[in-house]
């Protein structure tokens, strides 16, 4: 071979292979890392999985034992067969998050010393609530680039008077401080990492320089000598590490489409499923390069949309009983149980639970051709 | 009878040793009137507290660097509260109502 035939050889060898990056599997760190960066989200995923005992803080009451015993499957940050209880009551207009009989999360287990001095297996269910709600865990790969979508973004989607008519009224939630929530099935956290810092303390009762007191059992102290670690039970960089890790977490890149799942995609957009579930994104100003106004795969327009009485469950902050957070729908292969609750096992009946503001584009898949019907739950599952 | 204990309260608010404790922002879950008290629903995520303080006197509640009646913070309203400690737990200092921080501007 001469030396300029092999010299294009070597560089369409190299365009090829720059093409063809190795996918982004589940669990993957974002691309485009620096080293510093890199090694923050391995040291996250070491404390992502520890595992807290009551010797080093766990409990007294608590849901799981570490972030990776729920976010485990088929990788750190995945989702998980879990199931957690919340409750609120709702006299509107106010939504009482019940945070004077132990909060709205309803922990499941207590430590065996809880257990002696009060005889409960999990959190008492408090009296005062009108509403439960029965929460499956969400997978966390690309939480990290919505947490940078621009608030004046996700406001651009708003339409709380549906003043285009087309029966989607979305509309922003909030955090007590009226600050734009964007985590969380009722969108009321505004940041990722007050996500986790929160979820530390009311998961695993970590109590952390964030969240530095326990909660209450049921709205009651918790009894002397049962919870014997100091506050906080771990510092600022366990924290730290964890958000990093939670952060730089990848959206799995999408299985390749076949020609029955790219026919599915366009018949998501057409029937309507894309006005709420927005396929793309674009993160604003991050010092970090791999987070800097990138577009990505979002599915999601981070806003709460009323999805009918049948769906209804709690409120939370502003967010009314029947109203939810689209859910984003990076990761979706990874999942087994579908809606907010876990209701349904089959993407096709997630999509027939769906009404509300969605009833319409829920509607249009009923009316698609049963092979129509399966192309697009043939591209979901490519997610 | 009933204005003593409301009395003894209010001196021993006034001889108590107070040291500054904390500032404590979040929405008033309640307005308690015997004795005098608000609370505070504060918290990081799903990871809520509720702040019990005692109201008195001499608290100073304002709104907008406006001196308002205490009458006029509700529930549902977002505050600052800067408490001292007391033997008898946290005594209001100053209750702010402020403006939720987030914009309010969406269509």
């Amino acid at each position: 071979m001469s030396g300029p035939a092999l010299r294009v050889l070597v560089v369409v060898g190299c365009v090829a292979l720059v093409g063809c990056q190795k996918p982004i599997m589940p669990g993957d760190p974002l691309r485009n890392l620096n080293q510093a960066e890199r090694a923050t989200f391995d040291s996250g995923r070491v404390t992502f999985d520890e595992v807290f005992t009551p010797e080093t803080g766990l409990g007294p009451l608590f849901n799981s034992a570490s972030c990776g015993e729920c976010h485990e499957d088929p990788a750190s940050g995945g989702t998980g067969d879990e199931v957690e209880l919340h409750a609120s009551a709702f006299h509107p207009p106010l939504c009482d998050p019940l945070v004077g009989e132990g909060g709205f999360v309803i922990q499941l287990h207590t430590t065996p010393a809880l257990k002696t001095a009060l005889g409960i297996d999990s959190e008492p269910f408090p009296p005062s609530a009108t509403n439960r709600a029965s929460r499956t865990t969400p997978v966390l790969f690309g939480r990290g680039l919505l947490d940078l979508v621009p608030d004046s973004v996700i406001l651009s989607y708003a339409d709380s008077a549906d003043a285009n008519g087309d029966g989607i009224s979305g509309r922003p939630g909030r955090f007590l401080d009226g600050r734009l929530g964007r985590f969380g099935r009722k969108g009321i956290v505004p940041t990722l990492d007050e996500f986790n810092d929160g979820a530390y303390a009311a998961e695993m009762g970590i109590t952390s320089p964030a969240v530095p007191t326990e909660e209450t059992v049921g709205g009651k102290p918790i009894p002397a000598g049962v919870d014997p670690v100091p506050e906080p039970e771990i510092p600022q960089l366990t924290l730290d590490r964890t958000n990093a890790f939670v952060r730089f977490l990848a959206p799995p890149t999408p299985l390749k489409a076949n020609k029955t799942a790219k026919r599915g995609r366009q018949l998501f957009g057409d029937i309507g499923c894309a006005a709420c579930h927005i396929p793309t994104l674009t993160t604003g100003p991050s010092p970090v390069v791999a987070l800097n106004r990138q577009v990505f795969e979002a599915y999601t327009d981070l806003l709460l949309h009323d999805m009918g009485p049948d769906l209804a469950d709690i409120c939370l902050g502003e967010t009314n009983p029947a109203e939810f957070r689209t859910e984003p729908l990076v990761g979706l292969r990874v999942k087994t149980n579908f809606m907010h609750d876990g209701r349904d096992t089959t993407i096709d009946a997630a999509i027939r639970s769906h009404g509300g503001e969605a009833a319409r584009a829920r509607d249009g898949f009923l009316q698609l051709s049963a092979e129509e019907q399966a192309a697009v739950v043939a591209f979901l599952k490519t997610l | 009878m009933s204005a003593y204990p409301a009395l003894i309260l209010l001196l021993l608010s006034l001889v108590q040793p107070r040291i500054p404790a904390a500032s404590y922002e979040g929405t008033v879950q309640a307005l308690k009137a015997h004795p005098p008290a608000v609370d505070v629903v504060t918290g990081v995520g799903f990871a809520l507290r509720l702040i019990h303080v005692s109201t008195v006197p001499a608290t100073v509640v304002d709104s907008a660097g406006t001196t308002i009646p205490m009458a006029h913070i509700q529930r549902g309203d977002y505050v600052r509260v800067d408490c001292s400690a007391s033997t008898t737990g946290l005594v209001a200092d100053h209750i702010a109502k402020l403006e939720p921080r987030g914009s309010k501007a969406a269509p």
